[in-house]
């Protein structure tokens, strides 16, 4: 959980903000766990929402909406990823704010981009083409060497 | 979306992914918040926890029965991560509640200590079923079990906390 705030919120203590936030919120709203969900999905959502809400304060950049600012779909065809694990985390560590966030809803917490344009109130086109923009981004600052 | 190298090599190296810990300090400022800020609950009523444990303990029956002939899923590491997140932060709760109340010398209430050792002892089937069959339902149970005894132990922590406050009033 400390890990998903993390990634959002890019920021050691603030993250543990976050999972401090997100345990209190959930004992508090026990009443609103139905069961619908795996326990750990509900619980994994409010640290999402709660990270998120920290970069909402910090006024997150307005990213272009809708498909007119669409960009080709960015893809590594190679055989072999070229880059290491450390690599990719320091490059998502230097994405702005509402890259990284896209970015790691979809990649690494295994959001659609249906629950990605829910979380972020965007959408569902708009979630497709920030995360294309963010890998983009990504790839320019792996492959620019500039880490 | 095309399943390109990028989202291969993330897949493939998941678990290098959740390497961060959070400090200790953490564990404590939660349980402080928690702890300071008690107030009626979902569980509040004896009925509503007891009705739980049977529930708890009918599933703990289930999927003792039918977890044997299922095959055992491999559960992700970000899955076991989370869970064991979950576990230790309600497994730290109930222990200071535990010790708590001891240190009050008000351990030996009868039914309560019966109920909260049957459901430490329906834990105790849970995670050994965790092992033999992991599953996101014996997890749930497993959380539901602990969610359970903080509860019980806030009531008992509470009902304490009564019975000491007119003994304080009257020597003011």
């Amino acid at each position: 959980m400390y890990n998903i705030g993390y990634r959002i919120v890019n920021n050691e203590a603030e993250a543990e903000d976050v999972l401090q936030e997100a345990f209190i919120s959930a004992f508090r709203s026990l009443e609103h766990y139905r069961g619908d969900a795996t326990f750990g999905s509900w619980l994994k959502r409010i640290v999402v929402n709660k990270a998120i809400n920290v970069l909402k304060t910090r006024k997150m950049e307005q990213l272009p909406e809708g498909d007119d600012f669409d960009v080709p779909e960015e893809t590594w065809n190679e055989e072999e990823f070229p880059f290491s694990v450390d690599q990719v985390k320091q490059a998502i560590e230097h994405l702005p704010d509402g890259y990284r966030s896209v970015l790691s809803l979809y990649l690494l917490e295994g959001y659609d981009h249906s629950e990605i344009a829910e979380i972020l109130g965007i959408s569902e086109s708009t979630s497709k083409s920030q995360f294309n923009r963010s890998k983009k981004k990504l790839r320019d600052i792996l492959e620019g060497g500039t880490l | 979306m095309k399943n390109d190298a990028l989202k291969k090599f993330v897949d493939g190296h998941r678990h290098q992914w959740d390497d961060k810990q959070p400090h200790d300090r953490i564990w404590n400022r939660i349980s402080l918040a928690m702890f300071g800020a008690r107030t009626a609950s979902l569980w509040n009523s004896v009925s509503m926890w007891r009705a739980a444990a049977v529930l708890l303990f009918g599933l703990s029956a289930y999927l003792f029965y039918a977890n044997q002939s299922s095959p055992t899923v491999a559960k992700p590491p970000i899955a076991q991560q989370e869970f064991a997140d979950v576990e230790t932060f309600y497994a730290s709760q109930i222990s200071e509640k535990v010790k708590w109340i001891s240190n009050e010398g008000r351990f030996a209430d009868d039914s309560f200590t019966q109920d909260l050792q049957k459901l430490e002892a329906m834990y105790s089937v849970l995670s050994d079923e965790l092992k033999k069959q992991p599953s996101e339902r014996v997890k749930d149970a497993l959380v539901l079990n602990m969610l359970v005894r903080i509860d019980l132990l806030n009531q008992q922590i509470q009902k304490l906390e009564e019975s000491k406050r007119p003994a304080k009033e009257a020597t003011i």
